[in-house]
């Protein structure tokens, strides 16, 4: 029932929600990032972020950097954390912890599956893997031709599988395939994913539903923009919102005849929460648009810190690290391009 | 007296005669001088203003490239590394879309030089470039072809207008198509900044065939002035 969580919940989350909370505390602050837009070199990043939680993942690391490398060892740092809330939790926060990698399985199974389409090597492909989205068998998806093999090879015994069921078919693995099969299974584990949160109800359920709503929707309007010129029919489109969240239905049925961005806004801005997201983009332009969106994510995923007693502390925190290392890919990308004056066009500051 | 008075009319009117011939050649001369060093001027101008774009085409594809790379940098962090990366690339054997053709021309004083030509998205262009039709074809027979979902909105513009640019937007679509199928290699549907990215490097090419024209042109300058520097000196 809402509201008695504090009655209950410490019992098996009060360890891990003070973890959380710790590693919260962990994340960087405007002053660090303002160190680090002055940074000259990646050496300097380096540098800068020794001083912070990163420090000793980075500083056996021999120069030159590279912008990867900086990124790939900000990630580590992430799993490990995540690693180590997993093997504490218990039923159902071990579930729900599961949950949030399953968007990354989806990631790493396209990953292999179109780089194993432009013959390349499947080691090379499993570097380059999320290392929150692997699982034992997913060297085994380089075998596949098309996706009824893909699910009854491989992916029938990961937690992929339920999602599987709206696109199994017996056509060859192509580009255009490949992606309709991305954003389904996308799509299938979004729906499932809201409704586990639905059904553990409380706090953890009104806050997860409020996150997730945002997530549905930022989708459907990056597909939307997205497919603008492309071959894919508006009855496809449709198909690949998902079945929840502020702009279902009928901002969908908007969405989907929309032949350029600014039909898009026109249809967006007659829900209050975008209208201050596309107020920020002039006419025409669609640059600013993800900053704009990651913006409205931070500010949802620190709002859900201000509440106790459920799980969503632990969704918001992935996210906002994951936007952390979005702002060090970033930086480190104008940095090494020495193109600072455009370091400021996508860093979203979380505190 | 008398005599040596007839004598000089005679001597007077042959050296006169031989002055103005002096004169006529020295006119001559000088009027072959003249042309001479207006061609040579006509070279070293044409020397340095080939130099001149060569050094401003340079400055345009560097400043291009960057805006190419950042952009390229701003998909990736839209997208997600793991979408948009080298291990993406396709190794499987296919024609390139972009061509290039060298040629020997002449220029305005008859000297031969290297002349680049950019062929843009050959791969639909075919029977109309003449070279590599034959891969083309290949290629078009061979590779996966896109399952169609019907008809695609850019599509049905060709039809509403007019006779006279119908052509144009008919080829347009169909570039259009072509960037969109050289991006699939990220996936089909990209993020726009990918597509920005590519426009973006599209044209680093053809600044790039700019200045292998301007570039033989400067050579070819140099080579003028170089052989009438050493022609006055011998």
């Amino acid at each position: 029932m809402y509201g008695f969580e504090a009655l209950t919940f410490n019992i098996h989350g009060g360890y891990l929600e003070a973890i959380v909370r710790g590693h919260r505390a962990g994340l960087l602050t405007a002053a660090d990032y303002n160190n680090l837009c002055q940074c000259e070199t990646l050496d300097d990043i380096k540098m800068h972020l020794s001083a912070t939680e990163y420090g000793p993942y980075l500083q056996n690391e021999p120069s030159p950097l590279h912008t990867t490398t900086i990124v790939e060892k900000c990630t580590l740092k992430l799993v490990d954390e995540y690693k180590h809330m997993l093997c504490q939790a218990t039923e159902p926060l071990s579930t729900f912890l599961e949950y949030i990698t399953y968007g990354h399985m989806i990631d790493n199974v396209v990953l292999i599956v179109t780089g194993t389409l432009h013959e390349r090597d499947v080691q090379e492909l499993l570097e380059k893997c999320h290392p929150l989205g692997m699982f034992d068998s997913i060297a085994t998806l380089a075998v596949a031709q098309n996706m009824r093999e893909l699910y009854r090879l491989v992916l029938v015994d990961t937690p992929l599988a339920p999602y599987f069921s709206e696109c199994i078919t017996s056509e060859d693995l192509d580009d255009m395939n490949i992606e309709i099969m991305r954003n389904t299974l996308y799509k299938a584990y979004l729906e499932d994913f809201y409704k586990f949160c639905q059904k553990l109800g409380g706090a953890t359920s009104e806050i997860m539903s409020d996150l997730l709503a945002f997530e549905a929707d930022r989708r459907a309007v990056n597909i939307t923009i997205n497919s603008i010129g492309t071959e894919l029919t508006r009855d496809d489109r449709r198909k690949l919102y998902s079945s929840f969240g502020l702009l279902y239905p009928y901002g969908h049925e908007e969405l989907a005849v929309c032949e350029d961005i600014d039909q898009v806004r026109s249809v967006m801005e007659k829900y209050p929460p975008y209208q201050s997201i596309f107020s920020k983009l002039s006419y025409g332009e669609s640059q600013m648009l993800d900053k704009a969106f990651y913006e409205e994510e931070v500010k949802r995923h620190c709002l859900a810190f201000e509440q106790q007693f459920h799980y969503g502390v632990f969704f918001a925190y992935m996210r906002l690290r994951e936007q952390e290392i979005r702002n060090l890919m970033w930086i480190s990308e104008c940095v090494a391009q020495n193109q600072k004056s455009r370091v400021h066009d996508s860093v979203v500051f979380i505190f | 007296m008398a005599q040596q008075e007839e004598e000089d009319p005679h001597t007077q009117s042959s050296e006169i005669g031989e002055e103005e011939e002096e004169e006529e050649n020295d006119a001559q001369i000088g009027e072959r001088n003249g042309k001479r060093q207006s061609v040579e001027d006509r070279h070293a101008l044409q020397f340095l203003d080939s130099l001149d774009d060569y050094l401003i085409q340079m400055n345009s594809l560097s400043v291009i490239l960057r805006q190419g790379w950042l952009e390229l940098a701003s998909a990736r962090h839209s997208m997600g590394a793991s979408r948009v990366n080298g291990s993406m690339l396709n190794l499987k054997f296919h024609s390139a879309s972009t061509l290039v053709r060298v040629t020997q021309d002449d220029d305005d004083s008859g000297v031969e030089k290297a002349c680049f030509t950019l062929s843009k998205w050959a791969s639909f262009d075919n029977g109309k470039n003449g070279f590599g039709e034959g891969k083309f074809r290949e290629e078009k027979s061979d590779g996966p072809q896109l399952r169609h979902r019907g008809a695609s909105p850019l599509s049905e513009i060709p039809e509403k207008t007019s006779p006279e640019n119908g052509a144009s937007l008919i080829v347009d679509d169909q570039v259009q198509k072509e960037r969109l199928k050289s991006l699939r290699i990220f996936g089909t549907l990209v993020s726009p900044k990918l597509r920005t990215a590519q426009l973006s490097f599209e044209t680093a090419l053809e600044k790039l065939v700019e200045i292998a024209n301007t570039r033989s042109t400067l050579l070819s300058a140099f080579d003028q002035v170089k052989d009438e520097l050493e022609g006055t000196k011998g």
